[in-house]
């Protein structure tokens, strides 16, 4: 069928541009005295993003910067101004960030204390679909740029595939999620297998993008998982996308051999199409930062709004519900046996609040009317009638307390205090402004 | 929508061939409705059908696109009050890790969106051409002057049933 023609197809084109150097490869090929010398990556520095640029056929862009909002930003604006037929390869490496998939859920997805722990780490969402993934110095993203004509999920991940292939990485290979994965180390020793690379695609009218991740060298990797798990996972319930967890492991390959084999790859799929010699032109800030629409590009990327406030509904409980009956982890908090809290979030917002069981002080009145009167409050800002930001709330015990002021009652301190305490853990506000 | 109904076609022949088997019944399926002649199909595989006023419609995806995207997962839906130009995003949605862009078919301003689809975006998969307060569609849109302009360059069922054959092979 015309997947199958397709394929080979893009094959043939690939034998016949690459040089018989190229062509047996060995798993001792990984050490830096490989190939990777015999011919360097032609590059051009200082490019500016030009239309003329923009309108060629085959083009290989790599960014010098680590800022993972002005690369994303960068790669959409090729996305959305390169020539409707061109093909496009960005590289570009990320200073450590937790990425989260455009439809995910942060408060879900992410360990948010731990990563305003880290200070160094950075919250992003994407544009592009899929789960949550880690990036630092030690992965290197690329990201291709098609026409729907030739898209297809595999067929990049493919592309990458041969390039590790040809670094001695000969266990790589695309699986079902279109992920690339290898067995044991890669060169033959150990059978567990492990994902290395990453994918997702963001489509447009007239364009496919295809991003994905590569873990080559990552230090951190045995400290990823911890970022990766939320304290408030046992407690929401999430519409739209949740991640699924896979081993991970480091190809342990050069990063300056990878992108040479990702762009000879490349190159050997399309360059003839171009009928010249393609340069690598390496973007970096200084470069972009008067673009508009990649300046546009990193405000929206870098605002709340995006970041939290594009989350899909949700609910946090407490207590098992009829649509998240999960048991819950017990609680050690100053309440009473009916305590129990939920919230339904639309855009990071609170629509619906139910607050029960907290302890009050100097009244003999039943709590139940001072609970209803706290979760009215909840559900509806106190002043503008706009709804609580879940991604603005600083400390928990600042909204209680706000919550219950001016009124007759208080809530105990220390049941105050406990549930704040729990809450600013399990379900925190936004701590990366 | 173009890019996802091409992908699957390329990644799992076994399903588009399938579809491709039993795209002859295309013509029929959209019988939910009587004013067939209303519905018109984007090359980017949306669909608009307007109601008899002629001022207002509904917009969806395709079935082929539907079956093309696999399982979707999340419906990212357009907000009431939103005006767009033929050709822009009215919404997303994610399948397979892919979000793609929902297009406008005419220039117009949305009305009403389907919350059906936030509680269950597997509907779009299942009636992506249904109208119906069950269906998939995705959102509800009063059509501008531009927009009744917009219309002449849309394909009707019979264009769009031989441009999806087409694309198939």
């Amino acid at each position: 069928m015309a997947a199958v023609l397709l394929r080979n197809t893009t094959c043939g084109i690939r034998c016949l541009t690459k040089g018989p150097a190229f062509i047996s490869t060995t798993a001792t090929i990984s050490s830096s005295h490989g190939f990777g010398l015999l011919t360097k990556l032609r590059r051009s520095y200082g490019t500016t993003i030009s239309q003329d640029l923009l309108n060629k056929k085959v083009q290989v862009y790599q960014s010098t910067s680590k800022d993972p909002y002005l690369n994303l930003s960068i790669e959409h604006h090729l996305l959305q101004h390169s020539h409707p037929e061109s093909y496009v390869l960005f590289l570009y490496i990320n200073d450590p960030c937790v990425v989260i998939g455009r439809n995910q859920n942060p408060w879900l997805e992410v360990n948010l204390p731990a990563l305003q722990e880290a200070e160094d780490i950075k919250l992003v969402r994407r544009r592009s679909g899929g789960g949550t993934v880690f990036h630092d110095h030690g992965n290197v993203n690329w990201s291709v740029i098609c026409p729907p004509a030739v898209f297809d999920r595999d067929r990049h991940a493919e592309m990458v595939v041969r390039a590790l292939k040809d670094l001695g990485v000969t266990t790589a290979k695309v699986n079902e999620r279109h992920d690339i994965v290898i067995a044991g180390d890669g060169r033959g020793n150990g059978q567990d297998i492990f994902k290395v690379s990453g994918s997702a695609y963001k489509l447009t009218r007239l364009r496919s993008l295809h991003h994905g991740t590569c873990l080559l060298n990552s230090p951190r990797l045995k400290n990823i998982g911890k970022f990766l798990r939320s304290p408030g996972e046992p407690y929401i319930k999430a519409r739209g996308v949740e991640s699924v967890r896979s081993p991970i492991r480091n190809v342990d390959v050069d990063t300056e051999e990878f992108t040479k084999g990702v762009v000879d790859e490349f190159r050997a799929m399309y360059e003839e199409q171009c009928g010249e010699d393609v340069t690598v032109k390496c973007v970096g800030e200084e470069d972009v930062k008067n673009m508009d629409n990649i300046r546009k590009g990193m405000d929206e990327l870098t605002s709340i709004p995006w970041i939290y406030g594009q989350t899909p509904q949700f609910t946090f409980s407490s207590r098992p519900t009829e649509d998240d009956p999960r048991e819950r982890p017990p609680l050690d908090l100053d309440v009473q046996s009916d305590f129990n809290v939920q919230f339904t979030l639309r855009h990071g917002e609170i629509q619906t609040a139910n607050v029960s069981g907290l302890k009050y002080e100097g009244t003999a009145m039943d709590g139940d009317i001072y609970d209803g009167m706290i979760s009215q409050t909840l559900a509806k800002g106190s002043e503008d009638d706009s709804a609580v930001k879940l991604y603005e709330i600083k400390d928990w015990a600042t909204v209680l307390k706000s919550a219950t002021a001016g009124q007759a009652f208080k809530v105990s301190d220390s049941s105050l205090n406990s549930i704040s305490e729990w809450l600013n853990k399990v379900f925190p506000g936004n701590h990366f402004r | 929508m173009a890019s996802i109904a091409r992908c699957l076609r390329i990644a799992r022949p076994s399903v588009v061939s399938a579809f491709a088997q039993s795209s002859v019944r295309i013509a029929r399926p959209f019988s939910v409705t009587a004013n067939n002649e209303l519905r018109k199909y984007t090359r980017e595989h949306e669909w608009i059908e307007l109601s008899d006023d002629k001022k207002t419609g509904y917009v969806g995806i395709s079935s082929y696109a539907a079956k093309a995207l696999g399982d979707v997962v999340f419906v990212e839906l357009p907000e009431e009050g939103k005006e767009v130009h033929a050709g822009d995003a009215l919404g997303a949605v994610e399948s397979v890790k892919s979000a793609a862009d929902i297009n406008a078919p005419v220039s117009c301003k949305v009305i009403a969106s389907n919350l059906t689809l936030e509680e269950s975006p597997s509907t779009i998969n299942k009636v992506p051409e249904d109208h119906s307060a069950s269906g998939g569609w995705v959102a509800k849109v009063q059509v501008t002057d531009q927009g009744i302009a917009d219309l002449e360059k849309l394909m009707d069922e019979e264009a769009y049933k031989e441009f999806t054959a087409a694309e198939d092979h």
